[in-house]
Order: C-alpha cells, then structure tokens, then sequence
C-alpha cells in the first residue's frame, strides 16, 4: 500500500520543522555574534568582528581558556585510558553482566548533575581538599568514561575474539597482539570516544562550577557574563564553544559508527 | 573464546574513579542528610530535622518542579517519538540526517542553548518581532519569558535529543518483516504503529521519559536564567542551600526527597506504559 499524499506532506513539514526548532537557537548565537546590533534581535546590523575582538582581549577569557583546555585535554586522555582498559575487559565477559556493570558505571552520567555536584563539594569540602583544576578534573572522569565505555562496548560486543586468540596462539605477546590486530581495528572508535569525553568535559558547566572554587572555565565565564548583564561579546563565546562541542563530537561521528 | 577471568586489573582504574567520585561522595552526602548545623558546622547526629523540614517548608516548591517536570517530559518524549519514528520509518535516506542533527545537538552548548532561548523569549526578541511583524499581536507577549511557559520550552529543546536516542535505537530493532506482514493482512498504517511500532518502541519511550524528567526536574540553571522571580524549582534551593545558607544537610535532604520521589513516579510511568502499549 503506498502512503497517501497527505501523509507524506505531514511528516515532511514536521521534519523541516523539528530541524529548525532543534538547530535555530543555536545558529542565531552564531549569526549575532557577527552582528553589529547590540541587543540580538532582528535585523543583526552590519557584520562586524568586534565581539570577537573584545572577547579575546578579555583577560579572564584567556584564563578561562587556559583552565579549559588544561581540563579538557586532560579528561580526555584520562577517561579514554580507564574507559578503553575497562570497555576491553567487559567484551570478554558474558553479555548479561557486561550490560549490568556498564549500567552501574554509567549512573553518575543518569542521575541529575547538581546532584552529583553537591555530592562531590561537600565531600570535597569534608576531606579539607582545597578546589581547583585538580578537583574538576577527576569529577570529570567520573561522568565521561561511561561513555568511553558504552561506545568502545557497543563495537567490541560484535568483535571476533578467536582473531586476537590466534595472535596469540602465533607466539604474539599480549601488547603485540593488542597493537597489531585489536588497535588498527578499534583505532578510530577511540579516538571518537576521546572526542566525544572532550566535547562533553568542555561543555560542563554545573559540575565544574562547584568543583572549581575560585577559577573559571569557558563554560563558568559564560555564566559570570549572563550574570553582569548585557554583554554582547557572550554570543561571541557561545559561538566558540559551539563550534568546539559540535566540531568534535561531528568528527567522532565520522570517526565511530556509534549511533545512539 | 570468552573467558571468564574477570580481568580485574583492567576494571581496576575505571572501578576506582567510580567508587572514589561517585559511590563514596554520594554515600557521604546521603548520610550528612541525616546530621545538624551547630553554630555553622556539621555535626553527626541521627535526626529527621531536615526531611520534616523539606516536608513543611519545600513541598509545595516540590510538587510544582514534579508538575513541570512531568509536563517537559511528555512534551519531550511524544516530540521525540515523532522525530524517531519519522526518521526511522518517513524519511527514506534522510532518516539520517535528522539522527546527524539530532546527535550533533546532543552533546554540545548547555548553557548556550538556554541563554539563546533568553534572547529569542525575551519582550525584544525575535519571537515576540515576529509576532507583532505578522500582526498576531499588537504589543510583546509578556508571559512567553520569565514564566513556567519558558522554562519548559527551553527544557524541552535541550532535553530532545536524549529523549530522540533511545526510542530511535529501540524502533532500529523493529524489523521490516513483521510490519510487510501486518500491511499485507490488512492493517492500516495507524494500525501497524498502534500494534507493532509502539509496544516495540516500549524500552526506549521509557528510558527516553525518564531521562528527561530526572534531568528537568534535576535543573536549577533554566529556572534560574529563563524562569524569572516566580518559578523556582527545586533544585533552586538545593542550589541556595549550599552557596548561600551553607546548610549541606538540608541541601542533602532536600536531592534525595526529590530524587526518591521523582524515582517512584519513573516507576509509575513505568507501569502505566506495560498497561497501555499492549499490543491489541
């Protein structure tokens, strides 16, 4: 039976419009951090570079910039090792358990961020650590090897182990077998893990903010501008962290096969 | 071969994270829920001061962040069922393009997303232009920001593409056969989404429900920013309680009253989605 007219005219205008919904407040920060028009509404004035230049002579915004990329990278190495160690011992496992140790490493990613922010600041505060980039940078782990774990599994589940055996049974030591025959396969879905853990470390703002103390990141610095009022050099920011947050987690896409 | 050592040492890095940046701190954290302020330090003690105290002064604050919640994720969860089932079953080749935008926006922009939504709400924006542009008003509607109206728009939008996910990778599953057999026994297109799509669909609309409202009614920062002086939610307070009145236990008490009760309601939905997407 083929659809009739009236259906297909429906669901193609509900896609158009669930696209546009879901991408149009984003594509507006980035159209008015290009625009002369101070108070981002329509029409954007001239186009102009000066919210960029004032942002990048902000001197908090090079700090700010500094930390992040300091916590970004960091996390993202980090989280990528302990993900990708655990992800290769759960494939060796019978399904049924690899699923339920993966669901309960995932539960800070499930449950509300202030929550587990409160958690670790009081816990933080209790322990008398002083706060910094020290303290997010572990708080962070905590929420992105899940998903280190739940995309390397998601490949690994369907992987033929009896290839890495006979490396093995051929006299390969353990590494050599690992580096010859296990990382060129899963190569590039770690490097999209990596990137996917970055994208969400670099846009955490809740977290960090109660992890952090005094300092500040991209995200925190956002928060502080929207605090002080009008400053239209924030669409210049949110544009930035747009392009790295989608930029990376795009590439991993094109990087996994990871579909949700 | 799929051996059964359980490879501990290469749990080990992952497991200790876990245990020394989840299970310990949030241990530490349910138990102060329990212990007193004296003279501005916590003091161990066993006392239900603090959960009678959410009892008497929060639940109204409470039963309105279940309400919103309740309402962002409905709206959330049937926008995402469309988006999912359009993309899987309406789209042909396109159907990946819509999961592309989809994941793209998932991952990046927090707060960029709530404070566009700020600009877009707000009596200048481009909404309220728009509106009075194509003369549907005459002056700004002054209710479409600082208002519940905003923060469930603005939840809404961030929390679809968690909710899209998991229903599309349910429906990946649902495979051509069953449906190709309905259709040739007659079942109309609505028939076959009622019979088949929808009890197939079951995991993930639950999952994609309770994901987005334990993530709303988690959220301090939307209120905050696009809620105005009127909608506090919970999380408002449980904020308050630890930057401004340093009072962690009642902080404490507050998350996991709303934690234990938002738990239940999961559960609930989770019980009147069994009962109504049987298949017929």
């Amino acid at each position: 039976m083929t659809p009739t007219t009236s259906s297909v005219v429906f669901w193609r205008a509900f896609g158009c419009l669930a696209i546009f919904f879901m991408l149009s407040p984003l594509v507006l920060v980035v159209v008015f951090s290009f625009g002369t028009n101070e108070l981002a509404t329509l029409p954007i004035g001239t186009l102009t570079f000066r919210w960029y230049s004032e942002l990048f002579a902000n001197t908090n915004f090079a700090t700010a910039l500094r930390n992040s990329l300091v916590v970004t990278l960091s996390v993202g190495l980090a989280s990528t090792v302990t993900g990708v160690l655990a992800a290769l011992a759960f494939a060796r496992w019978r399904p049924a358990a690899a699923n339920g140790a993966i669901m309960l490493l995932s539960l800070p990613v499930m449950m509300p961020p202030l929550v587990l922010a409160m958690a670790l600041a009081t816990s933080f505060s209790a322990s008398k650590f002083q706060l910094g980039l020290h303290t997010v940078i572990p708080s962070h782990i905590v929420f992105t090897q899940p998903l280190v774990i739940l995309i390397l599994y998601a490949q690994l589940s369907s992987f033929n182990f009896a290839i890495l055996d006979s490396a093995r049974d051929l006299g390969a030591s353990p590494w050599r077998a690992f580096r010859t025959v296990l990382l060129p396969l899963i190569g590039p879905t770690i490097i999209g893990a990596a990137l996917i853990a970055m994208a969400v470390s670099l846009d955490d703002f809740v977290i960090t903010f109660f992890t952090i103390g005094n300092g500040m990141t991209l995200p925190t610095l956002v928060w502080g501008m929207l605090r002080k009022g009008l400053d239209p050099s924030v669409n210049a920011l949110g544009a930035l962290i747009l392009v790295a947050t989608i930029g990376s987690s795009m590439l991993a896409l094109g990087l996994t096969r990871y579909r949700g | 071969m799929t051996s059964d050592r359980p490879r501990i040492l290469q749990i080990l890095p992952a497991a200790t994270v876990f245990v020394l940046l989840f299970l310990i701190p949030l241990g530490y954290y349910l138990v102060i829920s329990f212990w007193r302020l004296k003279s501005y330090r916590l003091t161990p003690d066993f006392t239900l001061a603090n959960y009678s105290e959410v009892v008497h002064e929060y639940l109204a604050a409470l039963i309105f962040t279940v309400l919103i919640s309740l309402l962002t994720a409905a709206i959330t969860t049937l926008l995402a069922l469309m988006i999912a089932y359009m993309a899987r079953f309406k789209m042909g080749k396109y159907g990946s393009l819509v999961l592309l935008v989809v994941l793209v926006t998932l991952f990046g922009g927090y707060l960029v997303k709530i404070y566009a939504w700020k600009t877009i709400l707000g009596s200048q924006g481009i909404l309220n232009a728009g509106l009075i542009q194509f003369g549907i008003v005459d002056e700004p509607v002054p209710w479409l920001l600082y208002s519940p109206v905003s923060v469930v728009i603005t939840l809404v939008h961030f929390l679809l593409p968690f909710a899209v996910l998991p229903i599309y990778s349910s429906m990946r599953e649902i495979g051509e056969t069953p449906m190709a057999a309905a259709r040739d026994l007659g079942a109309g297109s609505v028939r076959v989404f009622f019979d088949i799509v929808l009890p197939q669909s079951r995991p993930g609309i639950f999952a994609a429900f309770a994901l987005s409202f334990l993530l709303a009614a988690g959220d301090y920062v939307t209120p905050r920013l696009v809620g105005g002086p009127e909608t506090f939610m919970v999380g408002n307070f449980i904020e308050s309680q630890f930057i401004n009145r340093l009072n962690a236990p009642l902080g404490s008490a507050l998350s996991f009253s709303t934690m234990i009760t938002c738990g239940v309601i999961v559960l609930l939905v989770n019980w009147l989605l069994g009962r109504l997407l049987r298949p017929r």
